[in-house]
């Protein structure tokens, strides 16, 4: 199928019926997954999908579908139920496609052509090997939840009636074990995976599976501490969990409606001098890089917190227009079924100088955090509250494994808090952050 | 009512894969010697409206088609789909299926037998027929309702959505299944801001529910209880921390029965002993007054099915009963490997996925302790109004669970609103904690459930109860 001439006869069909502005967005996908327990397959997946999603702006009035079914009958009804849709909607004065540099998008090498030459019992036996040597790791590991592979090849078209037209190909691939350690009330699960865009990139079968089984091992006899205010060291496992949530505070549409508690703090500190946090969507081969976003912006680098103080919100074309700034963030969409929003791709919080060894042996008594449930951030009060699980650290030391506890106090304070950031940063996703120190926090427990 | 005057094209009715090409597919995925073969067909239109500030500020339709084939043979499973309906692009889907297995074909031709299913799901007007512009007036009233409601209301944002999927199923059985399956829902949520104090609420109604449910009142009402809810945590206090009595109100919080216990009694964690009930079938897992079931059966309720996602009619599964466990959910494939029956519980979210083990509508059954004693029988604790999201291990049955609307209790009487609500804990211990449970048990509207990346619309429902001690974690240290 010809898909850039469908995007087109899409749009070219939407202005026919009145539509003052149209976008197409595209999306073509083959996808494999493999997943394997106790050294046997159980499930072979692979699909092939597309979709599309029309954005269509009339008389300032907003209407969005997407379907799956391309066939002719059917894609002149979507045309026609988007361009009706839009006629319930409410005009906005700040509606609209957004200004697009006509620029060609830089090539960020993140396409492998080479993961659709793998062959299906390659993969399959990477699955079985990565849940072997996990099951085989201890022998307290006493069951599996499985290996699996799957990879990922995208392509993606954006067409509109302001003349862009653009296309990009990406890949990912992935993959990793759980396992389970202990029995009985005790039971423990360990999961861990690697994911990239190129084949080659991914990390060592080994030590994706010892990882896996450390994991669930370091987990059980884990134990709640008895309620109390101590340093709070959150490990870069569990500082993205974190950052997610103070990054939902900085949406700009929700600044607009005064619903976060960072609505008053631009150009101002909102955490210690020592954090910097970017957004980076523009490093080669890294699977949470992109050419162009939801919008058909070319990718760029953001810097939202700078030394503690706050530089920037999150904003999509519409939302900017709507407070009146210049868009800056990316905007992403839920695949082609929606419509784009403001959002950050690849966030990175600057490392510091000192070893996480250091920071723990420089507390006496204190929480060392690996897994947050959530991320504990109320968006609209900044009241911080969050179930953990982790380590006791008693004179420098971890102690022992602790699990049913929650974290809780006011965001701002807890940032401002931060006296100690770790050189442990490590670039896998699309939120890294290296290990940090919180001087004092409540542990609720017992 | 204003509808569209004809019925919306369908391509899928256009496609005409009748029963000789459904058992021509089902013969190419099973020519590998797969022992069983299934192929899924469906065709879902999505409809939503939401309201923000006062504006109309989304219209959105959304077209999913295609078919999934699947392949069974021992414990290996082969799934591959295609939304291209051409015979020749899902011939090619079938074959590809059918690659799990290696061998020869014991069987090639199948009697495909349409089934008579029942009906749970109550819909007479098809929410598809009804033009935009009609739904949106739902969306104006509840607007309006809402911030007329208090001075204090500073945002409304409204949203109704319909989904409307046609599906068909045949197997490798001779089963041929076709259902249609409608849902609803409107959902009414606010925020109130006063004096620098700021809260939120919200209510909504949904299921298997025709148009017919949906009216200017039923907007009136939902907007009124989001008001109320948000009014009424305006002036809530930080919660304290520690371990306290608390007392669940009927109807909202089966969330918590669906999250951190029906997860563990799925079929599949059972079969791989993942769960950390697995062993525990015909053992007292709870207090003897704790009965639990999944039921999909329930006259338009949100998770009810007339057919699961592999043909199977929903059915009513006991759970806990009395304390003992009872039994675990199935689909076909983990049914059969633990040489028992499906319980109607295979799902799937949508052609592209293979169906696993899910709930429906999950509920604490109704007991005897009447409603005020058991308020009354906690000196100092929490009363949860409504239980909001939560996050389980299914291994340990460890969770932890928000509270938008929680009292403190004081002296058997619920007395201030209290914020920042945290109950944590673990499924096992809390089943052996319920000390009361009252006879009025509600089923609420429901949500969507998420598992192995598939969501599905499920409910949960529960009569007031009480649980002897839990852990609240909260922003307040106890002096």
């Amino acid at each position: 199928m010809d898909y850039k001439k469908i995007a087109e006869t899409v749009v070219k069909k939407a202005l026919k019926l009145g539509a003052d502005e149209a976008e197409a967005y595209l999306e073509n996908n083959r996808e494999f997954e493999v997943n394997v327990r106790n050294g046997k397959v159980e499930t072979v997946k692979q699909s092939m999908t597309k979709g599309m999603g029309l954005t269509v702006f009339k008389d300032k009035k907003l209407g969005f579908s997407y379907t799956s079914d391309f066939s002719e009958k059917a894609l002149e009804d979507f045309v026609e139920k988007t361009v009706q849709l839009s006629q319930i909607a409410t005009p906005k004065p700040w509606n609209g496609l957004p200004d697009l540099k006509k620029g060609k998008p830089r090539d960020l090498d993140l396409y492998d052509p080479s993961i659709s030459k793998v062959e299906n019992n390659k993969k399959i036996k990477v699955a079985t090997k990565v849940e072997k040597i996990a099951l085989a790791y201890d022998k307290r590991i006493k069951n599996s939840e499985g290996g699996w592979f799957g990879d990922a090849e995208s392509e993606v078209f954006l067409v509109s009636s302001k003349g862009i037209s653009r296309r990009t190909k990406s890949s990912a691939v992935t993959f990793g074990t759980g396992v389970i350690a202990g029995e009985g009330d005790n039971m423990q699960s360990g999961y861990y995976g690697s994911s990239k865009a190129h084949f080659k990139d991914l990390e060592d079968i080994e030590y994706v599976a010892r990882e896996a089984g450390k994991r669930a091992l370091e987990k059980l006899g884990a134990r709640p501490v008895k309620t109390q205010k101590v340093p709070v060291v959150f490990s870069r496992w569990a500082a993205p969990s974190f950052w997610s949530g103070v990054l939902s505070a900085l949406d700009g549409d929700s600044v607009f409606k005064k619903a976060t508690f960072m609505t008053d703090y631009l150009n101002k500190p909102i955490a210690s001098e020592q954090i910097t946090l970017i957004d980076d969507p523009t490093i080669p081969r890294h699977i949470a890089s992109t050419t162009f976003d939801g919008e058909g912006k070319l990718a760029r680098k953001n810097t939202l917190i700078d030394k503690g103080v706050l530089k920037m919100f999150i904003y999509d074309t519409i939302t900017a227009r709507k407070a009146g700034v210049k868009v800056n963030t990316i905007a992403q969409r839920y695949v082609y079924k929606g419509t784009p929003s403001g959002s950050l791709l690849n966030v990175i919080v600057n490392k510091g100088n000192v070893k996480e060894e250091n920071i723990i042996k420089g507390i006496d008594q204190g929480f060392y955090v690996k897994g947050l449930r959530g991320s504990g951030t109320d968006v609209p009060t900044g009241n911080f509250s969050v179930g953990a699980s982790g380590f006791w650290i008693s004179k420098g030391e971890l102690a022992f494994p602790v699990d049913g506890v929650t974290l809780g106090g006011n965001t701002l304070e807890l940032m401002k808090n931060i006296e100690l950031v770790a050189d442990n940063l490590e670039i896998r996703g699309g939120l890294n952050s290296p290990s940090f120190k919180v001087s004092e926090l409540i542990v609720g427990g017992k | 009512m204003n509808i569209y005057p004809h019925p919306v094209h369908s391509t899928l009715s256009d496609s005409q894969l009748g029963q000789e090409e459904l058992k021509e597919l089902l013969a190419i995925a099973k020519q590998n010697g797969g022992e069983f073969a299934e192929v899924y067909i469906e065709h879902t239109v999505n409809n939503n409206i939401g309201l923000d500030e006062d504006k109309i500020s989304s219209a959105r339709r959304g077209v999913d088609m295609g078919v999934g084939i699947r392949v069974l043979h021992g414990e290996k499973t082969g799934y591959a789909h295609s939304d291209d309906l051409s015979l020749d692009k899902l011939k090619e889907t079938a074959r590809v299926a059918g690659l799990i297995a290696s061998g020869k074909a014991k069987q090639t031709d199948f009697d495909l037998k349409k089934q008579k299913i029942p009906s749970y799901y109550m819909v007479k007007t098809s929410p598809d027929r009804i033009v935009p512009a009609e739904k949106a007036k739902l969306l104006w009233k509840a607007n309006s309702t809402a911030r007329d409601y208090n001075k204090s209301i500073s945002q409304v944002y409204v949203s109704y959505s319909d989904s409307n999927t046609e599906i068909t199923i045949a197997n490798s059985e001779g089963l041929l299944v076709n259902d249609v399956q409608t849902l609803t829902r409107l959902i009414v949520f606010v925020s109130a801001l006063e004096k620098g104090k700021r809260s939120s609420g919200y209510a909504y109604k949904g299921g298997t529910l025709g148009y017919e449910h949906y009216n200017l009142e039923l907007a009136t009402e939902l907007a009124e209880e989001a008001g109320r809810m948000a009014v009424a945590m305006l002036p809530a206090e930080d919660a304290p921390a520690g371990e306290y009595p608390i007392v669940m109100a009927k109807g909202e919080c089966g969330t918590f029965f669906h999250e951190a216990i029906g997860h563990s009694l799925e079929g599949d964690g059972a079969r791989k002993k993942t769960t950390c009930f697995w062993d525990k079938k015909e053992e007292m897992i709870a207090t003897e007054i704790v009965s639990l079931a999944d039921d999909g059966t329930i006259p338009g309720a949100r998770g009810s099915i007339n057919v699961d996602d592999e043909g199977t009619p929903g059915q009513k599964n006991i759970l806990i009963r009395d304390g003992k466990c009872k039994g675990f959910l199935y689909d076909k494939l983990n049914a059969k490997l633990m040489k028992t029956k499906s319980t109607g519980s295979g799902r799937r979210q949508s052609y592209q996925h293979y169906p696993i083990p899910r709930m429906t509508n999950t509920y604490l059954m109704a007991g005897k302790d009447n409603p005020e004693d058991i308020l009354r029988s906690v000196k100092k604790g929490i009363y949860i109004s409504q239980i909001g999201g939560g996050n389980v291990s299914p291994t340990t049955g460890r969770f932890v669970f928000s509270v938008p609307e929680g009292y403190l209790i004081e002296n058997g009487k619920i007395t201030s609103p209290l914020k920042g609500i945290q109950l944590m804990g673990n499924g096992p211990d809390v089943l052996k904690n319920i000390t009361m449970v009252g006879p009025d048990l509600e089923i609420s509207g429901g949500g969507t459930c998420g598992k192995d990346g598939q969501s599905k619309p499920v409910s949960d429902g529960n009569p007031t109860l009480k649980v002897s001690k839990i852990t609240i974690g909260g922003a307040k240290v106890r002096g």
